[in-house]
């Protein structure tokens, strides 16, 4: 990996508060150009990662650069940020709370105003900029959180769960806006627990658990190094015993339409198959799947607690 | 600094929207309105109509006395309600016609029945019965319907005084014009001396208690202004998005500089009211020859209690935004707020010692102390002016203590905000400012 590649480095950055340690020794490298899921159990240290990053408090120990710079006021300007506690001016109109929060990412008020609209078209808000913030459903007040987040055009966004509280339409706007400002360039975190959200939108992952990085690396590294085989299996008729084959078959897990077999360690899924076969079951599925990200999650989070 | 204009401005615009300044600011002039027209208006309501008094005069020597004092007073008081030129002081709207009803072949108690009658009727407001022997014993008797008018009861206790004590003199050859001049009273010159020389500047240290209870006022009306703006991001969660943008430091005085113009804004607004009321009074007050000078005062006294006034509005509404940064709520920090207002119940104690001692070295010590100096010091210019290093001392320690309890504060908002959920422990937030 080239180093102008690199958007944000984290460099084994500690962190403490009085005697708790919250970040331990974490390296980073979040590559330009790509999402990067940032994941791991409630209280695992991503929040205070990203505090550290966005500037709000500073590392003890260790160093964090923003393209090759280390992070201060003006790197700043460059980031954008949605954090898990969303917060907005309840009696501000939306139109001049975006123009403050422009301000404070130094765009000037007329720049500011002008992506302001730009955003709130896109994001089907249009009609409320003169209405006051508390007059908004929560859905909306995220879409203009978010729009705080990315109206500067940040070489570098956060998001903090930024799909919680949304609904499936939403939801997918908000998704495909995410994609749009990858194509475009920006580089973008994306902090979550939910699996299933990182695993559609990832490209790279950190798994972090209690204060310390545990697992890291493209998504196609972490599953294919995960070394767990798993087939989705679906057949008629008489296996004769072939699945309890302990030697060849470590699980049986049923996932409604078909089931799930977890290989035993060393085992081909070629041999499974082939003795499926000549047991006379006609096999009508057979898939080798990856473990997804919740298992190994899972599995990350439960070996390192 | 664009940060922090847009912090203040957006400060400021939420502070002057708010419907409370709404209404403060227009209620504040019709409350001075309240309580400087409406007794006027109730007294001229009073003396609008006429009081009628019927006296009985036994001693056949007062009557014309009495009516001569109460025929000046009604000249005065129509004067007065055109606002021209008076003489004599102490004269509302009120009018008062006087009758004088002879004894004749009624006897004393037939007169007071018929008198009382017509008291009780309404054609009376009251009666007065001086006996023949008022000169020696000085007693009258006054009866009214309403005893409680103690103004109308008052003036004619006063006049008839005059008026016996006018015959007493008479009686005993005295000269009244003599009297006056033999009992004229001595004026006090008050002339200040210092390195200058010596000069008249009398009066003017009063404008130190005016100076502090005017930085009291502003306190207590915007100090809670300043906590609940310091809290605000707190309780709407704000705080995360504004500290990955802005530093604590430039927020906070941001906010402070915001909230400050919200209440120089609404002073103004009251400020302007109450000159444009006061003129028509004050003109009225000035053409009445009233003894109306301001205290001579050197110009550069008047630089000095500017500066003084703000090194004590910022001083204690840092205090405010102090205490703000380290409360969850703005309920919580006016508690808390409280000892703030203490500090300047001792300042104003302290004026005693210090105006007549104003170079002790105990005076010196508390005109350097920010929360003291904006009273103590101007104090000790108007009486004994100091050296002008300690002034300048005293300035410059205000000044940096403003800035560094705002230091103090955006460090203790900082750290609290990302702990937030309970409230900060001294000791705790001892830590949190020594922290990097």
């Amino acid at each position: 990996m080239a180093n102008d590649d690199v958007a944000l480095a984290v460099n084994n950055v500690t962190k403490r508060y009085d005697d708790f340690t919250a970040v331990e020794d974490l390296s980073l490298a979040v590559r330009r150009g790509r999402i990067f899921g940032l994941i791991g159990p409630n209280g695992a240290g991503k929040t205070t990662t990203i505090r550290m990053i966005v500037g709000i408090t500073a590392p003890d120990v260790g160093n964090i650069e923003l393209l090759g710079r280390p992070v201060n006021l003006e790197s700043q300007n460059r980031i954008g940020y949605l954090p898990e506690e969303r917060g907005l001016y309840k009696k501000m109109k939306v139109g001049e709370q975006l123009r403050f929060f422009g301000q404070l990412k130094n765009l000037a008020p007329r720049a500011a105003d002008e992506a302001a609209d730009r955003w709130l078209e896109k994001l089907k808000l249009a009609d409320w900029k003169n209405k006051k913030t508390d007059e908004l459903s929560k859905g909306m007040q995220q879409k203009i959180q978010f729009i705080t987040a990315v109206m500067h055009e940040p070489d570098l966004l956060i998001l903090d769960e930024p799909f919680s509280g949304l609904d499936p339409v939403n939801s997918e706007l908000l998704k495909e806006t995410v994609l749009e400002l990858k194509a475009a360039g920006r580089t973008i975190i994306f902090s979550t627990h939910l699996m299933e959200q990182a695993e559609k939108l990832c490209d790279d992952i950190c798994l972090m658990n209690r204060s310390r990085k545990v697992l890291a690396g493209s998504l196609r590294e972490v599953k294919s190094g995960f070394g767990r085989n798993a087939v989705a299996l679906r057949y008629e008729g008489e296996t004769n015993g072939v699945l309890d084959d302990k030697e060849l078959v470590a699980s049986i897990k049923d996932a409604g339409d078909y089931m799930e077999a977890l290989l035993a360690e060393g085992a081909d899924s070629q041999e499974l198959l082939r003795r499926l076969v000549a047991s006379g079951a006609r096999v009508t599925k057979f898939e080798e799947v990856e473990p997804s990200l919740h298992e190994i999650f899972i599995t990350k989070v439960n070996e390192t607690s | 600094m664009n940060k922090l204009l847009a912090v203040v401005k957006r400060e400021y615009l939420e502070g002057v929207r708010t419907r409370s300044f709404l209404i403060t600011t227009m209620l504040g002039p019709l409350l001075m309105l309240g309580i400087s027209v409406l007794p006027v208006m109730v007294m001229s309501r009073i003396g609008g109509g006429t009081t009628r008094i019927a006296v009985v005069d036994q001693t056949n020597q007062m009557y014309e006395r009495v009516r001569d004092h109460i025929t000046r007073d009604n000249a005065e008081a129509t004067a007065n309600r055109r606002n021209e030129r008076t003489t004599r002081g102490g004269v509302s709207g009120a009018r008062y016609e006087l009758e004088q009803v002879a004894l004749a072949n009624n006897s004393l108690e037939e007169t007071k029945r018929n008198l009382s009658e017509r008291v009780r009727r309404g054609e009376l407001n009251a009666y007065v019965v001086i006996p023949p022997n008022v000169l020696e014993n000085g007693k009258v008797e006054y009866y009214a319907r309403n005893t409680s008018d103690v103004f109308t009861a008052e003036r004619m206790r006063n006049r008839i005084t005059s008026a016996v004590v006018e015959q007493r003199m008479s009686d005993a050859q005295i000269d009244q014009g003599r009297l006056a001049e033999l009992q004229r009273r001595v004026e006090i010159d008050a002339i200040k001396v210092d390195g200058e020389g010596e000069r008249r500047d009398s009066g003017s240290f009063w404008l130190a208690y005016i100076v502090g209870g005017v930085i009291y006022a502003m306190v207590l009306l915007y100090g809670n202004a300043v906590l609940s703006s310091v809290v605000e991001e707190k309780t709407t969660r704000v705080s995360e998005v504004l500290f990955s943008s802005i530093r604590p430091l430039p927020l906070l005085a941001g906010k402070l500089l915001g909230v400050s113009l919200v209440a120089l804004t609404q002073v103004i607004v009251w400020v302007l009211v109450s000159v444009l009321l006061s003129l028509y009074g004050a003109g009225a007050l000035v053409a009445s020859g009233a003894e109306f000078t301001l205290p001579r005062i050197r110009p550069e006294v008047y630089v000095y209690l500017i500066l003084f006034f703000l090194v004590g509005y910022f001083v204690y509404s840092t205090c405010y935004a102090l205490v703000g940064s380290m409360v969850t709520t703005a309920q919580e920090g006016t508690g808390m707020a409280m000892p703030i207002t203490f500090m300047f119940v001792i300042a104003f104690v302290l004026t005693t010692p210090v105006i007549s001692n104003p170079n002790s070295s105990f005076s010196v010590l508390m005109s350097l102390i920010p929360f003291f100096s904006p009273i103590i010091m101007l104090l000790r210019i108007m009486t004994e002016t100091p050296p002008f290093w300690q002034i300048a001392l005293s300035l410059l320690i205000g000044f940096a203590s403003i800035v560094g309890l705002m230091w103090i504060a955006a460090r203790v908002y900082r750290t609290g905000m990302l702990m937030y959920g309970k409230r900060a422990t001294i000791p705790e937030v001892m830590r949190w400012v020594r922290q990097p």
